[in-house]
């Protein structure tokens, strides 16, 4: 058991140095899939089955492939130059992180077990999904339907933030109409309109550049 | 069985990782992923404090963590594709101002 915990513990710090550290996104997206399965494997040695197998499916499985879509979708790999906005800001979040990280550790050696560890562990019933859905569908029912309510809103809003506006025949001329109106839903009108949009935005990004420099 | 405490400290260590990503990284996808590493430490006490007890409370949050984290993460991608359409860079430090 302390053996498996300090392998899983070593992979899970090992892999949120590379999230960290690392200068390409997908390296740092694949340390934190290393992370997440370690601490899928931690959630196991803690006696919670239910929750390591949902651990790998929705982190590391579907969060991740977004994250991993969006990264190659952005081409978030090409490096920002620039001066940092505070001095020494790098050096101020590790004597930040070492003083956070120090305090935890000093809390986490004065705890004690409120009662004996291997009649706790017995309690838990192996954290199956049958007791641990139990809980859910039972105590914390409330909580439950408020997160699929939750879930609901947050497919809606994702579409509806990614939605490009679409062109509205009034404003435009009557020639340019004719061409964007036609059939519902034809790609092909929305594509021929995208190339004029993304000019636009571009002009207005330039334009703000230059106010900046 | 290994104790409690040792599964705190871990936690702690990987949560101040997590802070220190989000202090240091620029591109707001990097500074993401940080805020995943700080969720994930928060998970693993929960879990190690849900043994302690004896509790499935903790055990029960922590579904309902990762379950707020899937709707964090879809909704905080599309603004930053959003974002991205519009301005053309992700980087946090250009995207100080309120205005579109």
């Amino acid at each position: 058991m302390m053996i498996a915990f300090i392998l899983l513990g070593a992979l899970t710090l090992v892999g949120g140095v590379i999230t960290i550290a690392a200068k390409n996104a997908v390296h740092a997206a694949l340390g934190l899939v290393g992370t997440l399965i370690s601490v899928a494997g931690l959630f196991a040695t803690l006696n919670a089955s239910f929750l390591a197998a949902t651990q790998v499916i929705v982190y590391a499985g579907a969060i991740m492939v977004l994250f991993l879509f969006v990264i190659m979708l952005l081409n978030a790999n090409a490096p920002i130059t620039g001066r940092d906005p505070i001095p020494f800001v790098r050096e101020l979040a590790g004597l930040g992180g070492v003083v956070l990280a120090g305090s935890f550790v000093i809390l986490a050696v004065s705890y004690k077990d409120p009662r004996p560890l291997a009649e706790a562990t017995t309690a838990l019933g192996g954290g199956s999904a049958s007791v641990v859905g139990e809980t859910l569908l039972t105590r914390f029912l409330l909580p439950f339907e408020a997160v699929s309510i939750l879930l609901l809103v947050a497919i809606v809003g994702a579409v509806a933030l990614v939605q490009r506006p679409v062109p509205q025949p009034d404003d435009v001329p009557d020639s340019e109409a004719e061409l964007l109106a036609p059939p519902v839903g034809s790609a092909i009108s929305r594509g021929g309109h995208q190339p004029a949009f993304q000019q636009q935005s571009l002009q207005h990004s330039n334009d703000e550049g230059e106010v900046r420099a | 069985m290994v104790p409690t405490s040792y599964y705190i400290a871990l936690s702690g260590l990987l949560f101040a990782m997590g802070m220190i990503g989000v202090l240091t990284r620029r591109t707001a996808i990097m500074v993401f992923l940080s805020v995943e590493l700080m969720l994930n430490a928060a998970n693993i006490a929960l879990v190690a404090f849900a043994r302690s007890w004896g509790d499935l409370t903790g055990q029960t949050a922590v579904f309902i963590v990762m379950t707020l984290a899937a709707a964090e993460v879809a909704i905080g991608l599309a603004i930053i594709v959003a974002i991205f359409r519009k301005r053309e860079t992700t980087n946090v430090d250009d995207l100080a101002a309120m205005k579109g």
